[in-house]
């Protein structure tokens, strides 16, 4: 799994690709300079938004050699030197972990002899701070093109350019005749950006600065700048793209929970009761619940996973938490300005985090994903519940009654798992009465893209965290160590389409067909 | 085949009740789009949004209904005016919401000239408890997609049932509004075709279009007067949103537009709408 990490960590941003084998993806798109195939479906993006300030920093899935990277975005704005940073890819880790559904356990406590266990183990994360780099700013104009270079800078490993362009058919032209390859199609989906006003973030590494900097991998980009538009533009990334992508965002605000305003933002299902062996397959379970609920709540919607209010003065910054909260240093590095520190290593100031998770795709997401900050400052989290029984210490006269109560639990708890997940309720007929030994059947869907987490790595709680009213302790989480992201691109299949929504259509036409005959009556 | 009687008697009484006035059928509408909302769009609504509301509004109606001897049926209005805060109004903190449920029913006696009143009750009742709190919010993502159709078939539905004589006000607006954004959308920034029916699949926009916009009691009396106006609010709307990117664009554009009512009326006479009034039976708004 750790090996695994790295590569994603070691690529990058959005996008996209080649001529050939057009990989699609978040805010722009890949414009490699060989043609081999590059694959972009999963990207994660940090939003910090402050009045008309944003902040994005994207991370993602590139795959292939350094000196092919190369990718569009589109700007609102012509960036400054100061505005693009690269940033340490651990803030993504960090806050992923943190913002992750969980499984939480706990232990009945024995009806003859009271007892109550919890498991707790400390994992510490690690925050470093990434330095900008030397580059040289130039301006210079191509009337040929109609294109016209606004800036160029060299940022740590990158190599930047700034371009505005007067029509699609010039942008399009130069890229190709400066080395970038430009999957088909992306002229319609420039064009709109250019008649938008946008502007155009083009990258490529610099091989120089890569090796002369020893750095590895790419490391995530961030730009800052101060526009209305709270958006993230994934359209471009999606230029001639059939199959689906998948997005994470983070957002960090002052005010509250973010929603999208152009597309449903749905809660996930959270504080289930569920059966004790969904621990063996915690991410599986949860792979196949966002498939199902995915196609329960309509294709076009973006999920709530997370959502807390995380200011220097809440004592509880989560709870259980899965991972540590997010910490001065890394909230600095993904842009919250606001915030400052305090003497005992915390900060001051309001601050709320939002967890945003969306598996697109061109025909249900035609337009970019367009935000608003909301002061709705309610926490929320994906949770869910394991009751481990109680051991039979001895005899009692409670046990009897304690063990018919808890097998009915048990037979509700395999009901819930199956509604959740689809997953047949048939398959676990011997749970409810079995307390000990339950070999539980793997689960039916195997192309979920599980990966079996490291041992010693799946309890995450830092005892100095926990409060009075921590609830459970974490035994699980989806965060870094449980699944990759790309398990969700195969949660979006053809019959997920929802093309009648059947209590919506029943109570209108119900409703439709009453008033008509109650009207018609009067006429009559 | 023969009814029982007393099915017959039964349906009989409902129907005399839901055709005796058009608020009847605007209740009918907006619970059952409020109750596909809840059940099929889980909306997030805090707890006792419903309760709260409700009771609010109804009870700031009967005091204004003992204070300026109104008709006592006054109290529809309010209720429907409480659905339409129940579909369109979020906020998480009790307070807040009877705020404006207050304000909803309150500016309907504070904001009048001449007898009428020229706020949209539920229209200011947002957008004041925005404007003085920070605490309220509109979800127009919140109505999807996907549940876009029926909404519309149940609008429409409704509009051909009451025959709705404000309707001219509704396609002037969504008209203006329409053609402004097809022209920026599709013309200028070509962007493709669905781009274009996404921004307009919107229950809020058809909510705001179809039944609030078309408020009889609050909007200029001349026709041709009214016309014009609404068509300024479609253009408002379209700037809000296109340049400054205003959430909700429409519902402010309402807000900023309404105090026009009273001055189109002095230069424009036309004959004043009273609730009840055997021509206006068949007019809806909320």
């Amino acid at each position: 799994m750790k090996n695994y990490r790295k590569i994603i960590a070691s690529l990058f941003v959005m996008a996209f690709t080649l001529v050939t084998y057009p990989a699609m993806s978040f805010c722009g798109f890949y414009v490699s300079q060989q043609s081999k195939p590059i694959f972009n479906k999963t990207s994660q993006v940090i939003l910090v938004r402050d009045g008309d300030r944003t902040v994005i920093t994207m991370s993602s899935d590139f795959k292939g050699d350094v000196k092919d990277f190369a990718m569009v975005v589109p700007v609102p704005v012509v960036l400054q030197k100061s505005d693009i940073k690269v940033v340490n890819r651990q803030i993504f880790d960090d806050f992923d972990a943190y913002s992750a559904p969980r499984l939480v356990e706990y232990y009945d406590p024995s009806p003859c002899n009271s007892m109550r266990e919890e498991v707790m183990e400390n994992v510490k994360a690690a925050m470093s701070l990434t330095k900008d780099e030397e580059s040289v700013d130039q301006l210079k104009k191509n009337t040929k093109y109609k294109v016209t270079v606004e800036a160029k800078y060299t940022v740590g490993e990158y190599d930047i350019l700034i371009l505005s362009a007067k029509e699609s058919g010039g942008l399009k032209h130069w890229l190709t005749d400066n080395g970038y390859k430009i999957p088909e199609g992306a002229e319609e989906v420039l064009q709109p950006y250019i008649q938008s006003n946008m502007k155009f973030f083009v990258v490529k590494v610099n091989i120089e600065e890569q090796k002369a900097n020893g750095v590895e991998i790419l490391r995530p980009l961030q730009i800052a700048f101060n526009s209305p538009k709270f958006m993230l533009p994934i359209r471009l990334g999606m230029a001639n793209g059939k199959g689906a992508q998948d997005l994470i965002v983070y957002t960090l605000t002052k005010k509250g929970r973010v929603e999208t305003t152009n597309y449903r933002t749905v809660k996930m299902p959270t504080d289930r009761e569920i059966p004790e062996f969904v621990q063996q397959y915690f991410g599986k379970f949860y792979v196949a619940l966002y498939k199902k609920n995915l196609a329960k709540e309509g294709s076009a919607n973006v999920f709530m996973e997370y959502g807390w209010d995380i200011s220097g003065q809440m004592p509880v910054k989560c709870d259980p938490c899965a991972g540590n909260p997010p910490m001065l240093n890394g909230l600095f590095e993904a842009g919250a300005n606001w915030i400052t520190p305090t003497n005992w290593g915390g900060y001051m100031g309001s601050l709320y985090f939002t967890r945003l998770h969306v598996t697109y795709n061109r025909e249900d997401f035609p337009q970019d994903l367009v935000f608003q900050e909301t002061p709705d400052r309610s926490n929320f989290q994906c949770r869910y519940i394991i009751n481990h029984p109680a051991q039979q210490y001895g005899e009692c006269s409670e046990w009897n009654n304690y063990r018919d109560n808890k097998k009915a639990s048990r037979r509700k708890e395999i009901k819930e798992l199956s509604a959740l997940t689809g997953w047949s309720t048939e398959r676990y007929w011997e749970y409810p009465a079995k307390f000990m030994g339950y070999s539980a059947p793997l689960p039916p869907d195997e192309e979920t893209g599980y990966v079996t987490p490291e041992k010693g790595k799946t309890t995450i709680l830092d005892s100095t965290e926990i409060d009075q009213n921590t609830t459970g302790s974490i035994l699980e989480k989806i965060g870094n160590s449980q699944i990759n992201q790309t398990a969700f691109i195969n949660t979006r299949t053809p019959e997920h389409k929802k093309p009648f929504d059947w209590g919506l259509g029943i109570g209108m036409i119900a409703i439709v067909t009453l008033a008509s005959l109650a009207k018609m009556q009067k006429k009559g | 085949m023969q009814k029982p009687p007393h099915f017959h008697n039964k349906w009989q009484a409902i129907t005399n009740f839901l055709n005796s006035d058009a608020r009847h059928y605007q209740l009918l509408f907006l619970s059952t789009f409020f109750l596909t909302g809840i059940l099929s769009l889980h909306w997030n609504l805090f707890p006792y949004q419903i309760l709260i509301t409700f009771s609010t509004a109804l009870t700031t109606q009967y005091l204004m209904v003992k204070l300026l001897k109104l008709p006592i049926s006054a109290l529809k209005s309010s209720a429907i005016s409480s659905f339409s805060l129940c579909l369109l109004f979020r906020s998480d903190t009790w307070w807040v919401i009877i705020i404006a449920a207050f304000l909803s029913i309150a500016s309907k006696g504070i904001f009048k000239i001449n007898g009428k009143h020229f706020f949209n009750p539920v229209n200011f009742g947002i957008c004041s408890t925005i404007l003085l709190t920070h605490q309220g919010w509109i979800s127009p993502g919140q109505w999807g997609s996907a549940g876009y159709w029926w909404f519309l078939i149940g609008t429409l539905g409704f509009i051909v049932i009451t025959s709705a004589h404000r309707i001219e006000t509704a396609i002037a607006f969504i008209a203006t509004y329409g053609v402004l954004f097809g022209y920026r959308i599709l013309v200028f920034q070509q962007w493709p075709t669905d781009f274009f029916f996404h921004q307009f699949t919107n229950g809020a926009l058809l909510l705001f279009t179809f039944f609030m916009i078309t408020d009889p009691a609050s909007t200029p009396s001349h026709k041709k007067a009214r016309i014009a106006w609404a068509m300024s609010v479609g253009a408002l709307a379209f700037y809000l949103q296109a340049y400054l990117w205003v959430t909700a664009a429409p519902i402010w554009a309402l807000f900023f537009l309404s105090p026009l009512t009273p001055l189109i009326d002095y230069f424009f006479k036309g004959e004043r709408f009273i609730w009840g009034k055997k021509a206006n039976v068949n007019t809806a708004t909320i």
